[in-house]
């Protein structure tokens, strides 16, 4: 574990990284996935990580989440260092403040789409009716609360995702994660649920980390960084992502 | 041991050990012909070592069962025998008066010793018999001066030296041969120590009363010669022929004369029939008969064993029943976790044949390992068992029990083991190997073709057809029960059934496509290795039909028609042979609904079950037939479209109401059905499979409640929502589940209530008669007035506050006259001429003196009409000495657990008030002929009463007045007295100042012996209970395989949940949950089925009349204790996977493929 001893981010910074540092080690080879990797995010702002497979975006995803450990570094979320959080106290701050949603939904099959959602709520301790208010309020804002009764397998893969998104937003999280949200959805529907997750940035001034393949959801990006061998190798503007999305259009 | 089903045990074994060497050559093939498919499969089985370990714990419970029920009944066998062997000795037949030949009085039943000494002249050369010896044979009290301490019955054997020698003479303990002067006896071990007998000490013996003082020259071991004859009451001892004939008065006459055959102690047996032959000749037309006591007895220790055996096998069926589908469940399970990789393996060029190769290939691995753990497990059940029984029937017991296995059962128990897990894994892997590709890598759900026909009357009639034809076999073997025209459609459906499988396997294939579509890929050749390999089975079974159906497949697969009338179908079903021709016609690719065709023909074969239970009677046929048809309408309602949930719950709904009816309800319906010990497995396995559909299709309906109750639970709301919700996705593996662990459930309850139950009617108070103390005098020693005899013995009878005597003719002495004339065997005849149902038959018949008649408490369970109380009968009985009243026994149906009815009489069943009715009695030795008139019949409770303490043959006896009993059998020797203390007096201590008393009487009180019977049933329950107990461990198991194969298969979720907040602790609860939520299930199924079915069958009187009545008890600590036991290990063995799940890395999860 790394040792914390560095200074506060400014109020701002909702996410700052410094010099984390991860190595797989798989018995006889060693994988560098993080090199040293150093970044600040601001609240309300939207990052997007792009990269070829195996640069470690994933890898950053998660050790900046505290989904995995890290083997050196500093991560601070919301100015709170969580590199030598323990377990339970990680698990209830993902809980509080942080919303997932990932490429492969995730749902639980079992559950209806309004338990589903309020399950982040039930486990950190609210009450089932608010719970289930707040549920409701989160699938009305992905436009899906007629859908609050069905079952996952009752529903469209980007009704799916949506329903992950009223998850991950449903405790009004400071930050959510993306990991590749639109890589399992044909285009129109990445464009829908990417128009979802900007409306609900830029509404509750949601901070948001997406990791993407796709030029064109980083174009909707704030500003996307970019990874090579578990390194951040450059940052482009918004600008720019529109440009390069437009040239692959 | 040597049958089990009445199949020879090594014929079993042959036929065993053969199929094991096939199933090990098809395996090195399989290693030979594919190497890495076969190392592809080995691999997999150190990859997870938990679940390895898993997996050998679920397949060895076969294995186990088997060994350990095979251990018990070799224990069994070889304990009996070797105590025959011990106790006869040389001594291999036995020659006695026959009354049968010649009526005589007990006294005059005597062997002249100069027809010995022809005997011996006669055969002096012969080859076949060694010697003759005759002896002389008398129970005696025997009391030892020195410690005072006597036997009221001891076996004393006089024999000549010179005789014996033939037998091995008399030996001491170390085996130096004895010589026996005038008054010198030689005490065997037995007697040696319950009277603490020493060489040199002085006992008296009394014979009609008269002591008669022998000095002890020495402590013989316990065989013939020193009186040990039967293995419950050893105790005796050896004299000079000459002494004991002094004692005796029977001068040069013997009793008895044994026959030793030439050759060892068990080389002789062989000769037995022969010597039998030969000496029966010799008799002439002397009343003698010949018995071969020592092959009888191999036999009968034979017999116990194979019963044992047999049993054990039976209550095992439901704990094997619950291994197969565990092994299946396993199975199912690897191959839903290999699916990714096994599509992959399909995708790059392997076959449907390799994956199944490869699993073989694994599952033979963990196969061989569990029969070997098995083994050993089962044999260490067997130590176990045999202890239990050792420790709480103890020396009532009547041998020493030695655990023993014999090498065949071990071979047998073994290969079944490994035969059965074989199939089972065969065709799980069969069926995992037809997976889609795509779906497979993808490790998306099975898709399935779009069928045109389904849910139409022609997908119907289609899946009819295919149905009835495929399983030929079985259901033409159905259609034999009803008569001549279904045995005609029978066979007729049993050959078609022999080729249909083979047809249906090449119709898929490419030999069966259509020119257009075929390719050079020739038909299978696997069948023809199996049916070469396989001896006689393959020959017959497999050669010719495969080689037929490839045969006609050739023929008709390019003129099959484009369209076919709608009705041929129809037709088909009705006329096998076209059906089948119109099978063969059908078009390759079209498909076959085989869920629901498999359940028309099982429908089928219902109807037909059901029709033969109603024409035989037979329980079983009729509920088996009745249940099939249920399956069958289930499934036909799903198939048109009725909802699952709603189609399964209702016909398993009726199904059980069907089940819950007492006989008297159904038999005024279908007439009177008789079922055995099997309607207990039936009953079980439908009951339990009803019952578990209900819940898994409607157990959601709690998840409503949970959330309406969701503020109590706080957080772990989900885990509880999850806990019921995730199993119900997976009906098939929760189901499993839930039926191996609510059949076992359900055949521990039973039992343990039964056991409750009958033990309330059968050891209650009113089993001791109203009496408190049992005294039985020596046969050859009677009490005339016991309370003079106790006076001059110094012992006032001040504590005594009645006294009432029995006099008893025995089985061995009375006959019965054979009113409902009944077979040896008890089987009805219709004939009245028949010359094997004889006039008379053996029977007990006990006379009671007025004392007996005042104070006995005996209820009646029927009495004639005209005695309206209890008193009426036994006031009828003190007034007319010719009045009697009957146990249950002579009038219930043959009990399979019961004393084996022989030669003794059974009467037909009597279920209501009845006119008094008469029998005759007579007395084989004299032939005195009395009428006695039947004006009631016994409580079971007076079975139990009348065969306390003695020997006899356990089915109490017909009691009468006591003069009517002197008159007819005179020369009868049994005598007993009861006792009813006054209030205050310890029965026990008295039973003991009785005893040491009377030197010629026994005493007991009659309580402390309910209660050692008490015992050894609670002993026994123990026993079957843990035996049967063992199948929890697979239901235990399939629970934490099923919860192993979660965490894998949710891992992603796992990821998801622990993303988003859930704590470890929450994730483990949510898997604990799920395994409560399906072990309770099983638990409660079990628990409710057992006791209400229990219940049911207990009120109505279906278990016997006299339960009709009587309160019914719930052994509750009983239940609770295995209920627990169950949850508890259920818990346990779920708990490493639940923390598995709780420890899954986050990130590594969510990445998880």
């Amino acid at each position: 574990m790394p040792a914390s001893n560095a200074t506060t981010p400014g109020d701002d910074i909702v996410i700052e990284a410094r010099d984390v540092q991860k190595t797989y080690d798989t018995g006889s080879i060693q994988v560098h996935a993080l090199r040293g990797v150093n970044l600040s995010v601001r609240r309300g702002e939207m990052v997007a990580i792009m990269g070829p497979s195996g640069c470690g975006k994933t890898t950053l995803l998660n050790s900046l989440s505290g989904l995995d450990d890290f083997d050196s570094g500093i991560v601070f979320i919301n100015g709170t260092d969580i590199t030598r959080m323990p377990d339970d106290k990680k698990t209830e701050f993902r809980a509080r403040d942080m919303g997932f949603v990932f490429q492969t939904y995730n749902l639980l099959p079992v559950l209806t789409a309004a338990e589903n959602v309020e399950l982040p709520l039930i486990v950190s301790g609210t009450r089932p009716k608010v719970a289930r208010e707040m549920a409701l309020q989160a699938l009305d804002r992905v436009r899906l609360r007629d859908k609050a009764n069905q079952r996952p397998s009752q529903l469209s893969g980007g009704q799916r995702q949506r329903i992950t998104v009223a998850r991950a937003v449903v405790n009004r999280p400071a930050i959510m994660w993306a990991d590749e949200p639109t890589g399992a959805l044909d285009s129109a529907t990445a464009t829908e649920i990417m128009d979802l997750i900007v409306e609900l940035n830029q509404s509750a001034n949601q901070t948001c980390v997406i990791v993407t393949h796709d030029p064109k959801v980083a174009a909707r990006c704030h500003r996307t960084i970019h990874m090579a061998d578990g390194v951040i190798v450059r940052e482009d503007s918004q600008a720019t992502m529109r440009e390069v999305a437009g040239s692959h259009a | 041991m040597n049958e089990l089903f009445g199949l020879s045990m090594t014929w079993i074994a042959v036929g065993c050990v053969i199929a094991t060497a096939l199933i090990f050559v098809l395996v090195a093939l399989i290693a030979v012909r594919n190497p890495v498919m076969f190392k592809m499969g080995l691999r997999n089985i150190p990859r997870r070592k938990a679940q390895t370990a898993l997996i050998i714990i679920g397949l060895m419970l076969s294995t186990l069962i088997m060994s350990a029920a095979f251990g018990t009944g070799d224990t069994l066998t070889t304990s009996v025998t070797a105590e025959v062997y011990d106790l006869a000795g040389e001594a291999d037949e036995l020659i006695l008066w026959d009354t049968d030949k010649q009526p005589a009085a007990q006294a005059d039943q005597v062997i002249p010793l100069a027809d010995v000494e022809a005997w011996q002249r006669q055969f002096a050369n012969d080859p076949d018999i060694e010697a003759f010896v005759p002896l002389n044979f008398e129970s005696l009290p025997v009391q030892n001066q020195r410690t005072r301490l006597n036997e009221a019955s001891a076996t004393i054997v006089g024999f000549r030296p010179q005789d014996a020698a033939a037998l091995g003479g008399l030996n001491d303990i170390d085996g130096k041969p004895i010589s026996l002067g005038p008054n010198e006896i030689a005490v065997n071990k037995e007697l040696a120590e319950k009277i603490d007998a020493k060489p040199g000490d002085q006992v008296s013996i009394f014979y009609e009363g008269k002591p008669v003082t022998l000095v002890v020259k020495v402590i013989a071991p316990n065989e013939v010669l020193s009186g040990a004859f039967n293995s419950f009451a050893k105790q005796g001892g050896g004299v000079d022929f000459a002494t004991l004939a002094a004692i005796t008065g029977k001068g040069d006459n013997a009793n008895g004369v044994f026959v030793s055959n030439t050759g060892g102690v068990k080389s002789g047996l062989s000769r037995s029939d022969v010597v039998v032959d030969k000496i029966e000749q010799a008799f002439g037309d002397r009343p003698y008969q010949v018995q071969p006591f020592k092959k009888d007895a191999v036999r009968f220790a034979e017999l116990l064993g194979n019963a044992f055996t047999t049993i054990f096998v039976v209550f095992g069926l439901f704990s094997i029943a619950a291994g197969v589908l565990l092994i299946f469940l396993i199975f199912v399970m690897l191959a839903a976790e290999r699916k990714p990789e096994m599509g992959m393996a399909r995708a790059v060029g392997a076959k449907r044949r390799q994956l199944v190769e490869s699993f073989l290939a694994e599952g033979m691995g963990y196969d061989l390992g569990a029969a070997v753990v098995g083994l050993i497990a089962g044999m260490g059940v067997t130590v176990l068992m045999v202890a239990i029984i050792k420790s709480t029937a103890g020396e009532n017991l009547g041998l020493d029990l030695t655990v023993s296995f014999t090498p065949r059962s071990l071979i047998v128990a073994f290969c079944l083991g490994v035969i059965a897990t074989f199939i089972v894994i065969f065709i799980s892997s069969w069926r995992a190997s037809r997976l889609n590709i795509t779906a497979a890598i993808r490790d998306l759900p099975e898709t399935h073709p779009y069928n045109p026909e389904a849910a139409t009357w022609r997908g119907y009639v289609r899946a009819a057809l295919n149905g009835v034809m495929a399983t030929g076999v079985p259901v033409g073997l159905s259609l034999f029960l009803i008569g001549p025209l279904g045995m005609l459609f029978g066979s007729v459906l049993i050959l078609i059934g022999l080729v249909a499988p083979w047809f249906y396997l090449l119709r898929g294939h490419n030999v069966g496509l259509t020119r257009d579509h075929r390719t050079s890929e020739g038909a299978p050749r696997w069948p023809w290795i199996l049916g070469i390999l396989l001896p006689g089975i393959g020959w017959f079974l497999i050669l010719p039909w495969y080689f037929l159906a490839l045969l006609l497949v050739v023929i008709v697969r390019d003129r099959k028609p484009a369209s076919m009338p709608r009705w041929l179908p129809i037709a088909g079903i009705v006329v096998p042979p076209l059906g089948f021709v119109v099978a063969l016609l059908q078009e390759a690719r079209v498909q076959i609904a085989w869920s629901v065709g498999v359940a028309f023909a099982f429908g089928l074969a219902g109807a037909a079950m059901t029709y033969a239970g109603l024409e035989r009677d037979s329980s079983f046929w009729f509920f088996l037939g009745v249940s099939l048809i249920f399956l069958f309408a289930a499934v036909t309602l799903r198939y048109f479209g009725v909802a699952p949930r709603l189609s399964f719950t209702v016909t398993s709904a009726l199904l059980l109401v069907l089940w819950y009816l007492p006989g008297s309800v159904y038999e005024k319906v279908v007439g009177e059905l008789n079922g055995d010990i099997e309607m207990f497995f039936l009953s079980g396995m439908v009951m339990v499979t009803a019952s578990v559909f209900i819940v898994v299709y409607n157990a959601d309906i709690v998840l409503p409640l949970i959330a309406r109750l969701g503020s109590r639970f706080g957080r772990i709301l989900p885990a509880i929502k999850t806990g019921v919700a995730y199993p119900l996705t997976a009906r098939f593996r929760t189901g499993m589940t839930m039926v191996m662990i609510g059949l076992i459930m359900f055949s521990l309850v039973m039992m343990a209530t039964m056991n409750t139950n009958f033990s309330a009617i059968f050891l209650n108070d009113e089993s001791r008669g109203g009496f408190d103390i049992i005294v039985q005098p020596n046969e050859n020693n009677r009490i005339d007035d016991l309370g003079a005899a106790l006076q001059a013995a110094g012992l006032p009878p001040t504590d005594i506050a009645t006294t009432a005597e029995l006099r008893i003719a025995g089985s061995f002495e009375a006959e019965v006259q054979n009113r409902d004339g009944k077979k040896a065997d008890n089987e009805q005849t219709a004939d009245p001429n028949d010359k094997y149902v004889p006039e008379y038959m053996r029977f007990t018949v006990i006379g009671a003196d007025a004392g007996f008649i005042q104070s006995t408490n005996i209820g009646m369970r029927i009495r004639a009409v005209g005695y309206e109380t209890d008193e009426a009968v036994w006031n009828a009985i003190r007034d007319d000495p010719t009045k009697a009243v009957i146990p249950a026994y002579l009038i219930a149906p043959a009990d399979p657990f019961g004393p084996p009815a022989g030669e003794l009489l059974k009467l037909n069943e009597i279920t209501g008030p009845f006119q008094p009715f008469t029998l005759k009695l007579r007395d084989p030795g004299t032939g005195n002929v009395s009428t006695i008139t039947v004006i009631g019949i016994m409580k079971d409770a007076a079975g139990t009463f009348l065969t306390l303490g003695g020997s006899g043959d356990g089915t109490g006896g017909i009691i009468t007045g006591l003069s009517t009993v002197e008159e007819t059998f005179p020369a009868s020797r049994g005598q007993r007295f009861y006792l009813t203390l006054k209030p205050g007096v310890d029965g026990e201590e008295y039973a003991k100042k009785v005893e040491s008393a009377l030197v010629q009487a026994s005493a007991d009180s009659l309580q402390k012996l309910l209660d050692d019977q008490q015992a050894i049933s609670n002993g026994f329950l123990l026993v079957f209970q843990g035996f049967m107990g063992l199948g929890l461990i697979v239901g235990i198991a399939a629970l934490a395989v099923v919860a192993s194969r979660a965490v894998v298969e949710r891992r992603q979720q796992i990821g998801m949940l622990r993303a988003i907040g859930y704590q470890r602790s929450m994730v483990a609860l949510s898997f604990l949950f799920e395994s409560g939520f399906i072990a309770l299930s099983g638990i409660l199924l079990g628990l409710f089925l057992g006791l209400s079915l229990s219940w049911v069958l207990f009120i109505t009187g279906d278990f016997g009349e006299e339960s009709k009545g009587a309160p019914f008890i719930v052994p509750w600590l009983n239940l609770s204790v295995i209920c627990i036991i169950a949850f508890t290990a259920s818990m346990l063995m779920t708990f490493l996977p639940a923390r598995g799940a709780s420890r899954v890395p986050v990130a590594e999860a969510l990445r998880y493929e």
